[in-house]
């Protein structure tokens, strides 16, 4: 028997070899959001990005440029105050002074270098040298000076994961500025689109999409794209909206993190609900 | 043991490359693998089961150093290096690591990792299967075989020294 067995484990090893690779890969794939993974990944991340940040530091050397980085970071502040500034002025027109909802407070920005970037069709991730160190949480939004570039997926001590736009697990609840339509937003492997929008709804192309007021992971009218086409379904009752990003993520070497963790922004909101009589 | 420390250590600095400069020289987000090309010489030297399980770890530390899904960059190693170890000959060593039967060798390789990869990646069902084959697949494939030809220069200059 043992005999039968020794031989059978010797004829199909490569078979026996192969499967416990796949289930242990496969495990791994299923528990990557356990946190004995995330440690084990946090880890890695934190001892293998030190290397990174040397090596894309050097090939950097001869571009780095401090006044470009300030400039960077006041025209990200710009876009963000601008776009709610325009919100400002819509809901101005629309209510005539009888309600007065826009937010005032200021959204704090801290600067990061991408160190690498998962350069892939379906999963695109960037590391930037910034964590939690630096007060990055996992959650916070991560913008450029063009508008939304993506979320912090993992936080370790001096460096953080970002999950991009182009990443077919982030969804963004969406809103169309001109007409206030809301939608959800995805990447589905080669354009970033919003489904499921009636045919009814009053949306242009070339309308602006900002982030929406409902979404719990990113904090509202900050600018994402513009929308590039529409496209009936089989029923001719709805559409699918493709955007065209405002910020070329994949080509940023430099983005910023907006220090606000979900929870605190339905703070604000709720506070600012009560605020007003 | 010795067998799989000198190429671990090599393919260190390899992914290292593949993280900070081969997305610079991406085309819509599509990269060649350079990982993958040392792989399948490795395996086309060392055989099927010294293909997947150095697949297997390359993957697995290309997972944990590049913040993606843990696990995921291993599967498609380690299947695609089981599939391609069929094609290992002893006898046959330097033609295929040598001449341009590495390439295919290479191409067929990228297409089954990248389609795993992909695959395992991909979160929207809304994906369309010839996005998934041909830019999740095909295009990464092709582009990782240019860079393979560089290999094949490189072995056959060795060959005729």
């Amino acid at each position: 028997m043992i005999n039968f067995t020794q031989k059978i484990l010797y004829h199909f090893k490569e078979y026996f070899i192969l499967l416990s690779l796949v289930l242990v890969s496969l495990f791994f794939i299923s528990h990557s959001d356990n946190p004995k993974a995330k440690k084990l990944k946090a880890f890695a991340l934190a001892n293998f990005a030190i290397v990174e940040d040397f090596t894309s530091s050097i090939f950097s050397i001869f571009i780095k440029d401090e006044s470009i980085d300030e400039l960077r970071k006041q025209n990200a502040k710009l876009m963000l105050e601008l776009e709610k500034s325009r919100k400002a002025k819509r809901e101005n027109e629309e209510l005539r002074q009888l309600l007065a909802l826009n937010d005032t407070s200021k959204y704090p920005l801290v600067a990061a270098n991408i160190v690498s970037k998962l350069a892939n069709k379906f999963q695109s991730n960037f590391i930037i040298d910034k964590g939690y160190n630096d007060g990055i949480v996992k959650g916070m939004p991560v913008i450029n000076s063009k508008g939304l570039a993506g979320i912090v997926m993992d936080v370790t001590k001096d460096y953080s994961v970002v999950k991009t736009l182009y990443n077919t697990s982030l969804n963004i609840a969406v809103n169309v500025r001109r007409t206030n339509v809301n939608g959800i937003l995805n990447f589905n492997g080669r354009n970033l689109i919003i489904k499921n929008i009636p045919t009814t709804y009053d949306v242009k192309e070339g309308d602006v999409v900002v982030t929406s007021e409902f979404s719990t992971a990113f904090p509202p009218f900050v600018p994402i794209g513009i929308i590039e086409k529409k496209e009936l379904n089989m029923l001719g009752l709805l559409h699918t909206i493709y955007v065209k990003p405002f910020s070329d993520v994949n080509t940023s070497s430099f983005l910023f993190v907006i220090k606000v963790v979900p929870s605190k922004q339905i703070n604000d909101l709720e506070m600012n609900l009560i605020k007003k009589p | 043991m010795i067998n799989y420390l000198k190429p671990i250590l090599i393919f260190i600095p390899i992914i290292l490359v593949q993280l900070i400069i081969v997305p610079l020289i991406s085309i819509y987000e599509i990269v060649p693998q350079l990982i993958l090309i040392l792989l399948v010489y490795y395996t086309l030297i060392g055989g099927q089961i010294y293909g997947m399980i150095l697949g297997f770890i390359v993957g697995f530390l290309f997972d944990l150093f590049s913040g993606g899904i843990l696990g995921s960059s291993a599967l498609a190693m380690t299947v695609s290096m089981f599939i391609l170890g069929y094609f290992y000959n002893e006898n046959r060593i330097q033609e295929n690591t040598a001449t341009y039967s590495f390439l295919v060798y290479l191409l067929f390789a990228s297409i089954i990792y990248s389609l795993i990869y992909s695959e395992v990646g991909n979160f929207n069902p809304d994906t369309r299967l010839r996005v998934i084959l041909f830019e999740g697949a095909l295009l990464p494939a092709l582009y990782t075989t240019l860079f393979g030809i560089l290999v094949v220069v490189f072995q056959s200059k060795r060959k005729f020294e």
